[in-house]
């Protein structure tokens, strides 16, 4: 029997009371606060109050099909999500591919570059309230000054642009992220493959796409999975910079179970649309895991 | 590993349509796209409330005033918040390092029945794919229920929770990177086994635990939802809810904001610096290995 066995099998019960000492405290925080709240969620989103007590209900389920303010920031949700992801992917895989040489004051660049998504995000969104602001916003006067009429450019505040501007400061901030990811998986492949192709005769472009993509796809799909739940879930950045607003532009469906909660005190509604927001990240991330295994299997 | 990357050329052949000039070009674009905000953020700061409106904005002359950070810090309660940030952060990372670790060290080295391992790991991982509102909601019925809203201790119990995932995660990736024959040279000599963790594990893997605690402190200093939810009194509330309470004000003090935003980017600012070669990891949940 090898060492290792012999010190660290837990296979029967009085070799398994020292790992099971290590585990329970872990254990026990999870399930009381993140376990336990779900449950506590799911009772409260099947009770309603009413004037003869508490019944049970699925009242606050069938309620989201007729809610169309759920239903358009679900849309706002996924018009975020989508138009983000593309913009922070194409990016950081371009300044990966780009930047994936010897470059001179390299850690330097790195660790500037990091400075965005490191920012807590309440200050990402004062830092772009007052980029933004329509008075006196850098970006606003920088234009000014090339001679573009700023009148109708409010950004947050108008209509039409907020929901832009909201993407514009994510992706902003998290292209960054997508960047070094990538930037770390590029570096981890092995040079032969390059060799190979090189003497194979094939063009950069095919080198790209028969050699690079595939080996790359790996950290391609963490950074894919690791954003989208991020997305799909914004909240503080949308609720500094705009709130929502104006009007309903920007509410998304973190926000509205904001808003139902702590706005409107309706508990069981606000806990029946976030089960709606968990089960669709559960789908979309077990999708991406099931992509990364079964490239490795 | 890291070292191995450093001697490795990373020049490799790919489409890259123009020079090495160009390219630069590119990259001090990309910085000044990412840095430029964040000074303007600064000068706002520092500059009198008639000079926010100078047209066309000046970037770099005006005369530099302290009187946002003294009303910020002084006259309001930014003093208080940015003390109870600090001690959430300390408290929670503290809490969620220690019961992490262990939990890593036994998912890492104990060969558990049951797929125990590949299970628990997977799952303590889910826990932290909740979207925060999902939790944020039960959670404040919950501390009301037992009275600990608007209490720094709510805020320490729901980020160790928070973080613990992360930890476990982190820890079970740089204990599995050590070799096995460490402890059992020392087992054998008759060390006990937290005696092995704590003097000859703990001590090789120093520097993957100080960076997955720096990773904490950041993740409970940057954190708003729970903290909005959780705590709205000036003795409770942490920065960040602090400035969004400026920030959604109809008249807005933009200098004080700014004060209080540019302080509480001061210990990112000196973390990120101090984590760089860890950053990709942790940002990753130890799924890359940059």
């Amino acid at each position: 029997m090898p060492r290792s066995r012999r010190f660290f099998n837990a296979q029967n019960k009085r070799e398994l009371l020292l790992p099971a000492l290590f585990l329970a405290p872990a254990l026990a925080v999870l399930l009381a606060l993140s376990i336990y709240p779900l449950i506590y969620s799911v009772t409260i989103s099947l009770q309603q109050e009413t004037a003869a007590g508490i019944t049970w209900t699925l009242g606050n389920f069938t309620r989201l099909f007729s809610d169309g303010f759920f239903w358009t920031a679900m849309g706002h949700t996924f018009v975020y999500a989508a138009v983000a992801l593309t913009c922070e992917f194409l990016l950081g895989l371009g300044l990966a591919l780009l930047l994936n040489n010897e470059i001179r004051g390299r850690g330097f660049f790195r660790a500037s570059l990091l400075v965005p998504m490191m920012l807590p995000t309440v200050v990402v969104g004062v830092v772009w309230r007052l980029m933004l602001n329509p008075n006196f916003g850098a970006v606003n006067g920088t234009l000014k000054q090339f001679g573009v009429n700023t009148e109708n450019l409010t950004w947050t505040a108008s209509p039409k642009l907020a929901m832009l501007s909201v993407i514009a400061v994510d992706v902003w901030q998290w292209t960054p992220f997508v960047f070094l990811v990538l930037l770390a998986g590029l570096q981890a492949i092995p040079q032969e493959p390059y060799e190979a192709a090189l003497i194979d005769g094939s063009s950069r472009w095919q080198t790209f796409w028969h050699v690079t993509l595939p080996l790359l796809k790996p950290s391609i799909l963490i950074v894919l999975l690791l954003r989208t739940m991020d997305l799909l879930r914004v909240f503080d950045q949308i609720f500094i910079l705009t709130e929502g607003g104006p009007g309903f532009a920007t509410e998304t469906i973190s926000l509205y179970i904001y808003r139902a909660a702590f706005r409107f005190f309706d508990f069981g509604y606000a806990a029946a649309m976030s089960f709606v927001l968990l089960a669709l990240t559960n789908v979309i991330s077990a999708t991406y895991i099931r992509l990364l295994q079964g490239r490795n299997a | 590993m890291l070292s191995t990357q450093k001697a490795q050329k990373p020049q490799k052949r790919f489409y890259v349509p123009f020079g090495s000039s160009v390219r630069l070009v590119i990259l001090l674009l990309a910085l000044l796209f990412a840095l430029a905000p964040v000074y303007w953020m600064l000068t706002i700061s520092f500059k009198t409330e008639g000079e926010h409106f100078a047209s066309p904005p000046s970037w770099f002359v005006f005369t530099p005033t302290l009187e946002h950070y003294y009303d910020a810090f002084v006259t309001r309660s930014f003093g208080q918040y940015l003390l109870t940030s600090a001690i959430v952060a300390v408290a929670s990372t503290a809490c969620a390092l220690v019961i992490g670790t262990l939990a890593a060290y036994a998912l890492a080295r104990f060969d558990l029945p049951l797929k125990l391992n590949r299970r628990l790991s997977l799952w303590i991982l889910s826990t932290r794919m909740f979207p925060a509102i999902v939790t944020a909601v039960p959670l404040f019925l919950m501390m009301r229920d037992v009275q600990l809203l608007n209490t720094r201790a709510a805020l320490i119990i729901v980020y160790t929770a928070f973080n613990l995932p992360f930890v476990v995660w982190m820890m079970r990736g740089f204990f599995a990177d050590l070799p096995r024959d460490l402890e059992e040279a020392a087992l054998v000599d008759g060390d006990s086994r937290l005696g092995a963790l704590v003097r000859v594990v703990l001590p090789l893997v120093a520097p993957g635990l100080a960076a997955t605690a720096v990773f904490c402190l950041i993740v409970s200093w940057n954190e708003f939802l729970f903290a909005l939810v959780l705590t709205q009194t000036d003795a409770a509330m942490t920065l960040p809810v602090g400035i969004a309470g400026r920030v959604t004000q109809y008249e807005i003090k933009w200098g004080v904001m700014s004060a209080a935003a540019s302080v509480a980017i001061v210990p990112i600012l000196v973390f990120a610096l101090a984590l760089q070669k860890y950053l990709v990891r942790g940002l990753s949940m130890g799924a890359v290995k940059g």
